[in-house]
């Protein structure tokens, strides 16, 4: 009984803020984040390639799963940037979702705690702030480039569009948003993690699955609105007129 | 008991560690940040090639061939209709003429009807007229022979008063 | 660590999620009742309302995420310690 239990303690340990180093020249990385991450690749890769190996008219399995993902990350291009130009974008989008997403489920679904560290643990990739402040600059970078390939400087003219007085704040929205997409998709799946880890820590059966169904749910949803969010910034930097006329056509 | 020591244990252990981390901690940004970017520009280039591209593909080159093919299929159909509506209309010319026919048929039988009544009408006019001559001649003959025994008759009695 | 800069750490941390909380709460109360009356009004919209409800409580629940965030640097990684 006692081995037991220690055994479910062991398990049920949380840890928070240690990292499995490793050291590249003089660089330090945190080796569990690429570990992970790169079995995300690798499912992502090899899910693609089974889809793609024998690609019919009539779609089957894989293949026909996959057409349906990717028609999904073309309607959620297509609904942020426009019918016009989202096509070399969904590379970006989809990339963007299809990571987080498997990482955030594979966060929750695959019991890393089995494979012990000598320090630190497996988890997902988005519990890192790395990982996720990566993909947020990645992000601006994204919409940054966007607005400058269509209009060149003049995608900086447009800050003023309504009335000069919005560059101010138009400057302090492209600090916050890479702030607040990081620290979103970060602070959603590290509570997940936490209050699944704490409630496995009080009652280590069955009581916790309700919540870690409901987690499974809101890292998908995560996933959908950093990538919803990257199309819709990236769609405001190509969108051709300033805010306010566009808007004034709603009315 | 046991579940109060476990959860005292747990419980420490929970508050002990990450606090004790020396070196770390939760906001601990370092090179994995450029690393893992890098990781994933790379991802998307390669699932761009073996995804996002060839299946991509697929799916315009299947929407093309569906929009043919419903294409073809309203032509076929619209051509099936207007088929069918020269069909229709060469019907409706051929009932049309088998009426006309049956009309004129009709038109010609009752004309020859018309006559036939007409001639047989006339002849019995004809017929009728000629027994009534002969009527008439007779009744004239029989008029004119009585007559004449009348005029017989009255010459004779004349004789006979004057005789006497 | 001080003890008085703990303390001082794990009230601010409490008061960073436990009011970071009630805006969110309220938000997202709101949000779900006019959704509720715009599927009563509307059953046919469900779909679509649904998804937008989805989308927009996951946007009040960052809010409150925000405040966890900060209490997590306050009990894991405080800067003062």
């Amino acid at each position: 009984m006692v081995n037991t239990w220690s055994y479910l303690a062991r398990l049920a340990e949380i840890e928070v803020g240690e990292h499995f180093y490793w050291e590249i020249g003089k660089y330090k990385v945190h080796g569990q984040v690429f570990l992970v991450s790169w079995f995300v690749m690798a499912v992502l890769i090899v899910a693609s390639l089974l889809a793609t190996r024998n690609i019919k008219r009539v779609p089957e399995g894989m293949q026909n799963f996959m057409e349906f993902v990717l028609e999904f990350l073309r309607g959620l291009a297509r609904d942020q940037i426009g019918e016009k130009e989202y096509r070399p974008w969904v590379p970006f989008i989809g990339t963007l979702f299809l990571f987080i997403f498997v990482s955030n489920w594979s966060g929750a679904l695959i019991p890393w705690k089995l494979i012990q560290l000598p320090e630190g643990e497996l988890a997902a990739p988005t519990v890192d702030i790395n990982t996720t402040a990566a993909f947020a600059l990645l992000t601006s970078l994204a919409y940054f480039y966007a607005g400058i390939s269509k209009k060149g400087l003049g995608y900086f003219a447009d800050y003023a569009q309504p009335s000069p007085i919005m560059v101010p704040f138009r400057v302090i929205e492209d600090f916050t948003r890479p702030l607040s997409l990081s620290f979103r998709l970060f602070g959603n799946i590290l509570a997940d993690e936490l209050a699944v880890a704490v409630l496995v820590l009080l009652v280590p059966l069955l009581i916790p699955l309700p919540l870690m169904v409901l987690g499974l749910f809101l890292s998908g949803i995560q996933a959908l609105i950093f990538a919803t969010l990257a199309g819709s910034y990236i769609g405001e930097a190509l969108e051709t007129h300033g805010h306010g006329e566009g808007e004034e056509e709603h009315h | 008991m046991m579940i109060n020591r476990f959860l005292l244990a747990a419980v420490g252990a929970y508050i002990n560690m990450p606090v004790l981390a020396d070196s770390g901690g939760l906001f601990d940004i370092d090179a994995t940040l450029p690393l893992m970017a890098i990781q994933f520009l790379l991802l998307a280039v390669i699932l761009n090639a073996i995804y996002y591209k060839p299946l991509g593909d697929a799916i315009d080159e299947r929407a093309s061939y569906v929009q043919g093919q419903l294409k073809q299929a309203k032509e076929q159909k619209e051509k099936a209709i207007a088929l069918a509506q020269q069909y229709e209309q060469e019907l409706r010319a051929v009932r049309k003429q088998s009426q006309e026919i049956i009309a004129k048929a009709e038109a010609e039988a009752q004309k020859l009807v018309a006559e036939k009544v007409q001639q047989a009408q006339q002849e019995v006019i004809a017929q009728r007229m000629k027994a009534a001559e002969e009527i008439a001649k007779e009744k004239e003959e029989a008029l004119s022979a009585l007559n004449q025994q009348v005029e017989a008759l009255s010459s004779k009695i004349l004789e006979k008063i004057l005789s006497v | 660590m001080n003890p008085i800069i703990a303390a001082a750490s794990v009230i601010a941390a409490a008061l960073a999620v436990g009011l970071g909380a009630i805006g969110p709460g309220i938000g997202q109360g709101n949000a779900a009742g006019q959704a509720v009356e715009g599927i009563a009004r509307q059953p046919e919209a469900e779909g679509k309302i649904r998804a937008t409800l989805l989308i927009s409580l996951a946007f009040m629940e960052a809010l409150t995420i925000y405040g966890l965030v900060v209490a997590l640097v306050l009990l894991f990684a405080n800067p003062f310690s």
